[in-house]
């Protein structure tokens, strides 16, 4: 009898654990009567979606013919792909003020060879309160240094980092210096002079390519630097360069179209507008930097932050969402509000979402898969009450990745269900009284 | 404790002090003037309120029961992000809460920090505010209120209470802000949406009746400065032609202030 109650609560335990990972799909599931957000910027105002052994095999109005073994009747509400959080990093850290929990910067300024991916933990409470706001797959990106790395894409339901990846290395993080440099002076006032170190910053960058550009194949010995830098020149590989000013971006960009690098992706982006040709002309995507931020200078557009993605969507550019910034793990499960403030100031509503759906997908390469609603795209989406993209509506029921039916439990919601609990004990011990 | 025990002390001495004729004062020493004392004094009688910065429970509780000890009531724990650990002591105590809507895990003390805080002490009886000591936060308060819909299922009317007239209460001052009421401040916000909805925008605040933004003037204040802006780089690149020394460029962005600033 005793073992039997310790087997039932261990399974309870189980159950409840908030980072236990899905199981398979083992049966076809039929979503009913749902608005079907596609990502791609169209909409389904009332239909079905079908999906076995993880990938969507139906995606209509009308009800699919053909039997599923699961249903689901939404009765209205709004289907999403999994939000995608690019330049994040989730998993890297888990409390801000206590070093020993972070793992992002590596020692040194050359660092092509260090892939985040490993550090990545696929128990952080952080990670797991990401889901209940849709955000189901993440860039896990190194920081620090001139090159902090590569980064990696994962899945936010997985037992350990290998069983997270869905894309491992898919490019190196370049920081590009910064031409001034900004000074605090005693007034509590900034003090902007140009950066006197900047040409020789940029050397460096430079050389350092140069030489990678330059090694030869089946070198002994093996330069592990150079080694990790074979796949940009190849085309294998995605260039993240992160730069905000444009003088920036122009001198990032024109160096490395020099060198023959076609995958160049911009992060950051804040002064972006300033250089929309050039990004046009090398069909150059920008992962924009999220909206709540305060503008950097005092005669600026006070929502700048906010118009800045229209600006980008506009003259034709692929934009997506970038959450680095102040608290930017906690953060970033308000992606989709992000979206959401782009859209108030411009962007259409359905674009919006795809900035954090198909065009994530689309710059990190995993558009064949994921980033949003298509027959033989893995089933990775979520089910809101409301319009996701507004806080007061994003209330997640479900959510699915590859197909898996997930926890939406975290370390959050259980310490809320307990001390409501005990409120509402509390008061009926009053009434009783 | 033993501060405010001496105190007490220290005001009887005035009142005898006090209490004696002019040539007894002479003859007696005067009892010492001391301003943090006469604070202190004000809390005792209840003149001057508690705001106390807050995180974890245990030092929650403390601080009520030394309070409870002299007989006094904190007014609020500001951030207080385990307020919902300790919902129904504080409700019991009298005390509001000022938190977070969501922040969590940038230290320790905050890993139990959940965004289901305000609608727990709600549900307790505790006058909940939602405030932000970010100063790029602050600006989207609105949006702050409606996570109390998302986390915890309040209703729109509460939520918002969060960011109007509960901090009013908690401020004493929700006689004259905090609601629109005839006879209250004229201090008011038109929004182009529901302000709990992140569509929304403010197009005009006003304070005690006067427009102090107004987002249709915008545009053209940006022009101006734009305006203003290259005519000082004109004036400044022809004098550097003409030889004449620059000095450093000095923005005016002022000094940000958290809870924690002291400052001359």
């Amino acid at each position: 009898m005793k073992k039997t109650i310790i087997l039932f609560f261990i399974s309870q335990l189980l159950i409840i654990g908030q980072q236990t990972p899905g199981n398979g799909q083992f049966e076809s599931m039929l979503i009913e009567n749902a608005i079907i957000h596609i990502g791609d910027g169209s909409i389904i105002k009332r239909g079905y979606v079908g999906f076995h052994d993880g990938k969507i095999n139906y995606v209509g109005e009308i009800k699919p013919k053909n039997n599923y073994d699961k249903s689901i009747n939404t009765n209205g509400a709004h289907l999403y792909p999994g939000l995608i959080a690019l330049n994040s990093t989730l998993g890297l850290a888990e409390i801000d003020a206590v070093r020993a929990t972070r793992d992002y910067d590596e020692i040194g300024p050359f660092l092509p060879h260090i892939s985040s991916s490993i550090a990545y933990n696929a128990e952080s409470k952080v990670v797991e309160s990401m889901r209940m706001n849709g955000v189901l797959i993440t860039q896990t990106t190194p920081r620090g240094g001139v090159i902090s790395g590569k980064s990696s894409i994962m899945q936010l339901d997985a037992w350990n980092w290998e069983d997270a990846l869905i894309f491992k290395n898919v490019g190196i993080h370049l920081n590009w210096p910064s031409p001034y440099t900004y000074k605090r002076v005693s007034s509590g006032k900034r003090t902007i002079e140009k950066n006197k170190n900047y040409n020789k910053k940029v050397k460096e960058i430079k050389d350092f390519f140069k030489s990678s550009k330059s090694y030869l194949p089946n070198p002994k010995p093996i330069n592990l630097e150079y080694e990790a830098m074979r796949n940009l020149f190849n085309g294998n590989e995605i260039v993240f360069l992160h730069a905000n000013s444009s003088k920036q971006i122009q001198d990032g960009i024109i160096f490395l179209s020099s060198l023959r690098i076609n995958k160049i992706v911009l992060v950051g982006g804040i002064y972006s507008y300033k250089q929309i040709d050039l990004l046009s002309k090398n069909k150059i995507p920008v992962v924009l930097k999220h909206p709540h931020n305060l503008p950097s200078f005092i005669d600026e557009d006070p929502k700048l932050r906010f118009r800045n993605a229209k600006k980008l969507i506009d003259s034709g550019i692929l934009v997506s969402i970038d959450v680095s910034g102040s608290m930017e793990r906690m953060n970033s499960r308000n992606l989709p509000f992000y979206a959401g403030s782009f859209a108030a100031y411009g962007v259409e509503k359905e674009n919006a979402l795809s900035m954090i759906t198909l065009n994530a997908a689309k710059i990190i390469g995993i558009n064949k898969n994921y980033g949003s609603i298509k027959v033989g795209k893995s089933a990775t989406f979520f089910i809101s009450k409301g319009d996701a993209l507004d806080m007061r509506s994003n209330i997640v029921d479900y959510a699915f990745i590859d197909g898996r039916k997930i926890s939406l439990e975290s370390h959050q919601t259980k310490l809320w269900k307990r001390y409501l609990q005990k409120v509402r004990n509390s008061k009926k011990e009053l009434k009783v009284k | 404790m033993i501060t405010l025990i001496e105190h007490w002390n220290t005001e009887k001495k005035w009142e005898n002090y006090n209490s004696l004729s002019k040539k007894a004062k002479g003859a007696v020493e005067k009892p010492r003037k001391d301003i943090e004392m006469d604070v202190l004094l004000e809390i005792l009688k209840g003149k001057r309120f508690i705001t106390c910065h807050s995180y974890v429970q245990s030092e929650i509780n403390m601080l009520m029961k030394v309070a409870e000890n002299f007989g006094i009531r904190i007014n609020t724990f500001t951030h207080i992000l385990e307020g919902y650990k300790l919902a129904e002591k504080m409700s019991r105590h009298g005390v509001g809460g000022s938190t977070f809507s969501d922040w969590w895990a940038y230290k320790y003390e905050v890993i139990d920090a959940i965004p289901y805080n305000g609608p727990i002490m709600t549900e307790a009886g505790v006058t909940v505010a939602y405030n932000s000591d970010s100063s790029e936060v602050i600006r989207r308060l609105n949006q702050e209120a409606a996570k109390a819909v998302k986390y915890g299922g309040l209703s729109e009317e509460e939520a918002w209470k969060y960011v109007t007239l509960n901090p009013a209460k908690l401020l004493h001052i929700d006689d004259r802000v905090g609601s629109l009421k005839e006879g209250k401040d004229a201090d008011l916000v038109l929004w182009s949406d529901n302000p709990l909805s992140i569509y929304a925008s403010a197009e005009k605040t006003l304070i005690d009746g006067k427009i102090y933004y107004d987002s249709r003037k915008i545009p053209s204040i940006i022009k101006e400065m734009k305006i203003e802006k290259d005519k000082i780089i004109d004036q400044m690149k022809s004098a550097t032609n003409g030889g004449q020394k620059l000095q450093p460029i000095e923005s005016s962005s002022n000094k940000e202030f958290f809870c924690e600033t002291v400052d001359k």
